[in-house]
């Protein structure tokens, strides 16, 4: 029915997660509507976030390209308290509970076979190697409280726990087969405020 | 007759691109039975099919869920407006070619089964029936699960997250081809330890709910067959028993690590809650091997009704009963049987004969009239 650019930008905003064929279209005439620089601005956003950001490559949250992650680069951080999370999204979702003052460490993803993602294929070496060059003596495992994301933190407890380190694990309470995204602060703070040592 | 007042009612019922159907629409009466009439391969079949899927999330009919979509089409439709204490709840599925489906309940989507069954029960019978005594041991599991989910909400959820364990195991297994190194062996003991959690679980659900349904099947039995009891009465036996047999000896735990190098070898989970087995005998002989046919028929019309009771004994509130071509495959003293036994309550119901002396219906939907056909 389209043609040409008008076409393609339905094409490539149909291909982000969460946007049907008819939200593409809405968005593609809205984008059509809005002054010149308002869209420019939007373009360059797109393409700036990924010329200039990566991961921190100690614990690989989102970063401005060449620099630690803002909560590795803060040293008012205690540097031995180390929450585990699948997703840097996760990470959001814990600051905003204020209720956590070390650094974090992003697996990107959960133990998850069925789409082949396996220990390898997560920041577990990553993790392990982090342990006594900084020095951690807490992991807090805070992956999402549903099947994977159990399985995941029990494979973390299993190798962390034989290092001599405590191994927590948030308490239960949250929304069982949730995301951790979508938990309220409040609930969410309750969890890491209550968490346990894990029992490998 | 008015039924339990917790129960879901369907009330109105809307299908697109479902097998022949472009669109259709049909209501249902609130109380009793509707009966759907029409030729052969018309699509009577189809009307309760559709109903069952919203619960089941699996065709009675097939084991294929794309041989529901019309022919030609991506996707279908299914969409049932229920009324339950007062309220209204739309519970509307969506089926995809290839793999994909939802549900969404009032506009939120659903993934547990188990939740789902709850928000659509139903009891079916079908002509099919009979699998349920001939058939493998994963029909008589079937029959269990569903109810598990509608009466004990905790062994829902554990049904639910026993599936999921094992397809990841499954898929670790396959992933592993037949070696079992140090990092399969490391990321299967923590699937393992998930699948002794859930399976352990459903196992004493399953245990439970086999002992609660023994009598009510017996009961059902006895009703259904009352014309040849003289056999029972003889051999001094239970008319109906049946036993939970899990899939594995001892505690699971110790069973998966028995077992773990032929898992591998074979990329299977070969011990566990899915090779469970509900065995049932008819004056204690195997209703499998042993019975006549019309022994076994009465025995899966027992089934059905015996999970109809508990279910409704249970949830307090009776499953609405889709009944699809029930009476041709029986003769006329079972027939007779089951009509007198029919529970009360909501029901949607199929013949390819004349409707059997004592059935009342509450409505009559001829299948020709409900929609557009492709
Ligand atoms: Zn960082």
């Amino acid at each position: 029915m389209y043609t040409g650019s008008l076409r393609a930008l339905i094409d490539e905003l149909g291909r982000l997660p969460g946007i049907g064929p008819k939200s593409a279209q809405r968005i593609a005439f809205y984008i059509l509507k809005i002054p010149s620089e308002d869209a420019r601005r939007l373009a360059d956003s797109i393409v700036a976030v990924k010329d200039r950001t990566t991961l921190c490559e100690q614990c690989f949250n989102v970063a401005e390209s060449g620099n630690l992650c803002d909560v590795c680069a803060d040293d008012r951080r205690d540097a031995h308290v180390v929450c585990v999370v699948e997703d840097p999204r996760d990470i959001v979702a814990v600051e905003r509970t204020q209720q956590f003052r070390g650094r974090y460490h992003v697996l990107h993803g959960a133990l998850n076979p069925l789409e082949g993602i396996g220990p390898d294929q997560l920041r577990v070496r990553e993790l392990l190697g982090r342990i006594d060059a900084e020095e951690i003596t807490e992991t807090i495992l805070c992956t999402n409280p549903n099947l994977e994301g159990e399985a995941t933190a029990m494979y973390l407890a299993r190798l962390l726990t034989p290092l001599g380190i405590a191994v927590t694990r948030i308490a239960s309470g949250l929304p069982v087969g949730g995301d951790l995204e979508y938990a309220d602060e409040l609930t969410l703070g309750r969890a890491i405020e209550g968490r346990r040592a894990v029992v490998p | 007759m008015s039924g339990p007042d917790r129960g879901a009612r369907l009330a109105h019922l809307k299908l697109h691109d479902i097998r022949a159907f472009v669109e259709a629409t049909l209501d249902v009466a609130r109380d009793g039975t509707t009966l759907i009439t029409g030729p052969n391969g018309s699509g009577k079949t189809t009307v309760l099919e559709a109903v069952a899927y919203l619960g089941t999330q699996r065709s009675f009919r097939t084991t294929s869920r794309d041989a529901m979509v019309r022919i030609g089409c991506e996707r279908a439709i299914v969409r049932a407006e229920l009324e339950r204490e007062g309220r209204r709840v739309t519970v509307e599925s969506e089926l995809r070619v290839g793999g994909g489906a939802r549900t969404l309940v009032n506009r939120r989507t659903v993934q547990a089964r188990s939740e789902l069954s709850r928000a659509v029960p139903t009891t079916v019978f079908s002509p099919d029936d009979l699998g349920l005594v001939q058939g493998p041991p994963a029909r008589r599991r079937d029959l269990l699960d569903g109810a598990l989910g509608i009466v004990d909400h905790k062994a829902g959820a554990a049904l639910d997250a026993l599936e999921r364990v094992l397809r990841q195991r499954g898929a670790l297994l396959r992933q592993a081809a037949g070696r079992l190194s140090a990092e399969v062996a490391a990321t299967l003991d923590v699937w393992d330890e998930r699948l002794v959690a859930s399976g352990e679980e459903v196992s004493e659900a399953r245990r439970a709910l086999v002992a609660d349904l023994e009598p009510r099947v017996a009961h059902a039995y006895a009703a259904l067959a009352g014309h040849d009891r003289t056999a029972c009465h003889r051999s001094g036996q239970k008319a109906v028993s049946m036993e939970y047999r899990p899939g594995w000896d001892g505690p699971l735990a110790a069973a998966l690590v028995q077992r773990r190098t032929e898992d591998v070898r074979r990329a299977t989970s070969t011990v566990g809650p899915q090779r469970d087995e509900v065995w049932c005998a008819i004056t204690g002989r195997d209703a499998r091997l042993h019975a006549s046919q019309g022994e076994q028929r009465s025995l899966a019309l027992a089934l059905r009704l015996g999970i109809h009771a508990l279910v409704t004994e249970r949830s307090g509130a009776a499953p609405l009963l889709l009944l699809d071509d029930v009476f041709s495959e029986l003769d006329r003293d079972r027939c007779r049987a089951l009509v007198r036994h029919l529970p009360p309550g909501q029901a949607l119901l199929t013949t390819t004969m004349a409707l059997p002396e004592g059935v009342e219906v509450a409505a009559v939907v001829d299948v020709r009239a409900i929609g557009v056909r492709g």
